[in-house]
């Protein structure tokens, strides 16, 4: 952020960036255009003076020194006389310095694009655009165009009246950097369905495509904002392009082997665009691996082209897995593990290569097995610490990708990483919820370990920290928190669900039961479902504390909504209903409760639902209620008195097989069957 | 479940779970957490054997037509423990595989004298027979045919004399919730039977368990 000079300049020399910058508001004009200069030259290419300057508040200062020039109005009278001879007027070579200089400062670095902006300049520089004399012109437009490259760019209303009607003049202009400009305010503008019909039927598209042929810089900012008109909009595109793609199709593939990097990776981005808003542009295999090597090759521009090309090929690959299969061919992974062993490597070219090996793993075992065998689960470890929050959420959405791989679950292969489960219950304490949810959502994945090494999440205090996230006030982290403690439930022995039941309480298992939302309602239930599957004595805790949590079940069965919800609660009812003869009579109280009832039980609706997973599930605690035991008799009893056996009559053809062959267990067990 | 000879196995290329969302299933007694237990007759010209088995379902994904567990066999006479294995498993449901292997030293001819030997392959013989059946609908037929390939040992070395080499030709039954199998690798003893019915582990019901990945 900029401050004010005299807040800034405190230790500056004669000749130190103090001195310069105190020498920008200098009342003698020849010492003030030198420092101009000075300013300008000192900051060309490095973001350190940039940032320095920034902070001695120079850049209010430039922009005061551009707004008074234009205010004097000399510069914008008729090409002088010195102009015409090659050489600008004072006031033009003012105008020209501090604009220049502001664009310098705006130029590849946020910080000094927001400094720009915050100094008012924007207007300032888009009133050069109409000055007469074209090097003016020029340097504004080049400002301009530093600018709206950046994400921080005000958004140009291209529907407002007279914007399209400017935007069209600029790119019809003739100076490069004018109708660059043009099309960088489209790139960065053009969001809407009814912006990219506008631009479409004013003909801008045709112009677009024209400058294709046009400079290097010209073609490069007319890919930028062609992908941007034609964004998620097939109707633009069929429109333009044809049915078959044509011409510009052809020149925009040709664009991909284009010697320019950046081109390639414009041109790259633009093909995923059209592929991604159509279902007739289905690029071929040929051009599929063409395009996955062309983006990995980019990777190893240093520069921004390098810093992109992993979120690029990112939206390439993103839930396809023919280029999944593309992308480990052509050895990505080794790209990746690569960029990721290299020291100081910029985060944002880090969190896409995360992003991009996060998608490659998403579907596919064999990405999954290739990752782990060429050991960049360790790298990969090393950035769950990262200082940057984006890169530790990456790394571990990147994780949980990977731990999908249940063969390797199996297999204890990640609970056995110490490295790996020290990490991640540290990060369960991040200040950043967005990071605790995204590692939550790794220790969900990790903790269904089917061998019995869960000892080492436990000695790491993991479970301390999930029953704490549990009464987080982040609803994605109470349930995420949750999910993890279902999973770790998921066959667990009695020691570990004693230990849940002991860490959380009946009550607040209870209290999230009956949350205010559904994703944590459905965990809840859902945990609840796998602590009561097993022994007699894991029954039992349930109808701790007045069983309370049995109250809570019941509740969200009479009056919850949602069909998942139901489900999990039916389930724990199926489950309690595998216990001895007490667990099942508290299953019929809870299914004919005394107060509050109906004509007819609440889960005849669930019999009745168009969710066959409900249907099943209710069938299944109709069996568990009947089957031989000494009370079955009552119960079966009890279920043909309230109607519902004869409901189940009704579902002998029910259209899921599951359902329909359930129902005929239980209509033989019960004796009423007509088979 | 492990036989004797030694010898390596080939990895499969098969994705996992699909994360988050909650898949259809063909057989609720099919899916994750349920168990079987029931027997492998593993005799041979020489001698009459049976070793005990346990199979518990661990993973589950019909969309691929994918289906995962463990195998644990309790009397191996040259074990000191039970050893325990992790197979993974093919749906026939035409869709993601057919009847025919096509793989793991599997002719055709091979596939056909074990998949006869279920009573509910009949209806589906001669057509898979004519075309490998790939116009069959299966999915509301009551059985569930499947292959189960053994991928490591999760307990003991690969060093343990023991082999992984083969698979299994696998049908259940929805109704019966019984698992028949037969084992097949050219290096072992032909059609051994593999036997399973659902463990009720003590309880007096069907309880279920799950788990969901993220």
């Amino acid at each position: 952020m900029p401050t004010t000079a005299s807040a800034s300049t405190t230790s500056g020399s004669d000749g130190g960036p103090s001195s310069l910058v105190a020498r920008l508001s200098s009342s003698d004009p020849d010492v003030k255009l030198k420092a101009l200069r000075e300013v300008k030259n000192q900051i060309i290419g490095s973001k350190t003076k940039k940032l320095s300057y920034i902070k001695l508040g120079a850049v209010p200062r430039v922009a005061s020194i551009l707004s008074a020039a234009i205010a004097d109005g000399d510069c914008f009278q008729t090409a002088p006389a010195a102009s015409v001879r090659g050489m600008l007027g004072y006031s033009s070579n003012v105008v020209v310095q501090s604009a220049a200089a502001l664009g310098s400062f705006a130029c590849g670095f946020d910080d000094g694009v927001q400094a720009v902006l915050a100094a008012g300049a924007l207007p300032l520089l888009v009133r050069l655009l109409d000055h007469p004399d074209d090097k003016v012109v020029d340097v504004g437009a080049r400002s301009l165009k530093m600018i709206y490259q950046s994400e921080f760019a005000p958004k140009y209303e291209i529907l407002e009246r007279g914007s399209l009607e400017f935007l069209v003049s600029l790119l019809n202009r003739e100076g490069e950097n004018v109708t660059e400009l043009g099309a960088h305010i489209i790139a960065h503008s053009c969001r809407t369905f009814e912006e990219q019909k506008v631009m479409l039927k004013a003909g801008v598209l045709k112009r677009l495509v024209s400058l294709l042929d046009g400079s290097v810089g010209q073609r490069d900012a007319s890919l930028g904002s062609l992908a941007a008109a034609f964004k998620n909009n097939s109707e633009v595109i069929k429109e333009f392009l044809g049915p078959h793609g044509g011409k510009l199709f052809n020149a925009i593939l040709r664009l991909t082997m284009d010697s320019n990097a950046k081109t390639r990776l414009l041109a790259c981005q633009c093909l995923i665009v059209i592929r991604d808003a159509t279902d007739c542009y289905i690029l071929e295999l040929g051009l599929n691996r063409k395009l996955v090597n062309t983006l990995l090759e980019l990777l190893d521009d240093p520069g921004q082209v390098g810093d992109e090309s992993p979120f690029v090929l990112s939206s390439l690959v993103l839930g396809k897995e023919d280029l999944h299969t593309i992308a480990l061919e052509a050895d990505a992974m080794v790209k990746f593990r690569d960029c990721m062993e290299k020291e100081n490597v910029n985060p944002r070219r880090l969190r896409g290569v995360l992003l991009a090996l996060a998608d490659l793993c998403s579907k596919l075992e064999i990405c999954r097995s290739t990752f782990l065998s060429m050991q960049v689960l360790k790298p990969l470890v090393g950035f769950l610490n990262h200082k940057e929050e984006d890169i530790r959420i990456a790394a571990c959405n990147c994780l949980k990708n990977v731990t999908r791989s249940i063969k390797n679950l199996c297999a204890g292969y990640f609970m056995k990483n110490e490295a790996l489960v020290t990490a991640l219950v540290l990060l369960l304490m991040d200040a950043s919820e967005e990071v605790q949810v995204a590692a939550l959502g790794v220790v969900s994945n990790i903790v269904v370990d089917f061998t019995t090494q869960k000892s080492m999440f436990v000695a790491h205090e993991g479970m301390q920290q999930l029953f704490g996230l549990s009464k987080s006030m982040v609803p994605a982290v109470r349930s995420n928190a949750l999910w993890a403690l279902r999973n770790m439930t998921f066959l667990a022995d009695d020691k570990c669900k004693e230990a849940v039941y002991f860490g959380m309480t009946p009550s607040l298992i209870a209290d999230l039961i009956c949350d205010d939302e559904l994703s944590v309602q459905e965990q809840a239930l859902a945990l609840v479902r796998n602590l009561v599957d097993g022994s007699v004595e894991s029954i039992e805790q349930v109808f701790a504390d007045d069983g309370i949590i049995l109250d809570a079940a019941g509740s969200q069965l009479q009056c919850g909504p949602n069909a998942e919800v139901l489900i999990q609660g039916m389930y724990v009812l199926g489950n309690i209903a595998c216990g001895n003869e007490i667990h099942k009579e508290a299953v019929m109280c809870l299914l004919f409760p005394l107060v509050g009832r109906g004509p007819e039980p609440f889960f005849v609706n669930f019999l009745l639902s168009t969710d066959s997973r409900l249907r099943l599930a209710t069938v299944w605690v109709l069996i568990n209620l009947t089957l031989p035991s000494p009370g079955a008799l009552n119960r079966q009893q009890r279920l043909q008195k309230e109607g519902v056996l004869s409901i189940v009559r009704s579902m002998v053809n029910d259209p899921c097989l599951d359902v329909k062959i359930r129902v005929k267990t239980l209509l033989t067990q019960t004796e009423l069957g007509d088979f | 479940m492990p036989v004797r000879v030694v010898e390596s196995s080939v990895p499969s290329q098969v994705s996992g779970p699909n994360s988050g969302h909650h898949s259809p299933q063909i057989s609720s007694l099919l899916s994750v957490g349920q168990a079987f237990s029931g027997s492998q007759n593993v005799s041979s010209l020489q001698k009459q054997e049976a070793w005990k088995v346990n199979v518990r379902i661990q993973g589950c994904d019909l969309d691929r037509g994918y289906l995962c567990g463990t195998m644990e066999a309790l009397n191996v006479p040259m074990a000191d423990t039970p050893v325990v294995t992790f197979w993974e498993g093919e749906i026939v449901d035409i869709k993601n595989y057919t009847f025919f292997t096509g793989k793991w030293e599997a002719m055709p001819d091979d596939d056909i004298k074990h998949w006869t030997k279920f009573p509910s392959f009949a209806p589906f013989q001669s057509q898979v027979q004519a075309d490998g059946g790939k116009s069959l609908d299966l999915s509301n037929y009551p059985f569930i045919f499947m292959r189960w390939k053994e991928q490591y040992f999760v307990n003991v070395g690969t060093d343990c004399g023991l082999t992984i080499a083969g698979f299994y030709y696998v049908c259940f039954s929805c109704a019966d919730v019984t698992i028949n199998g037969f084992y097949y690798d050219p290096n072992s003893s032909p059609f051994q039977k593999l036997e399973l019915k659902s463990a009720n582990e003590g309880k007096t019901g069907f309880s279920f368990s799950s788990y969901e990945l993220q």
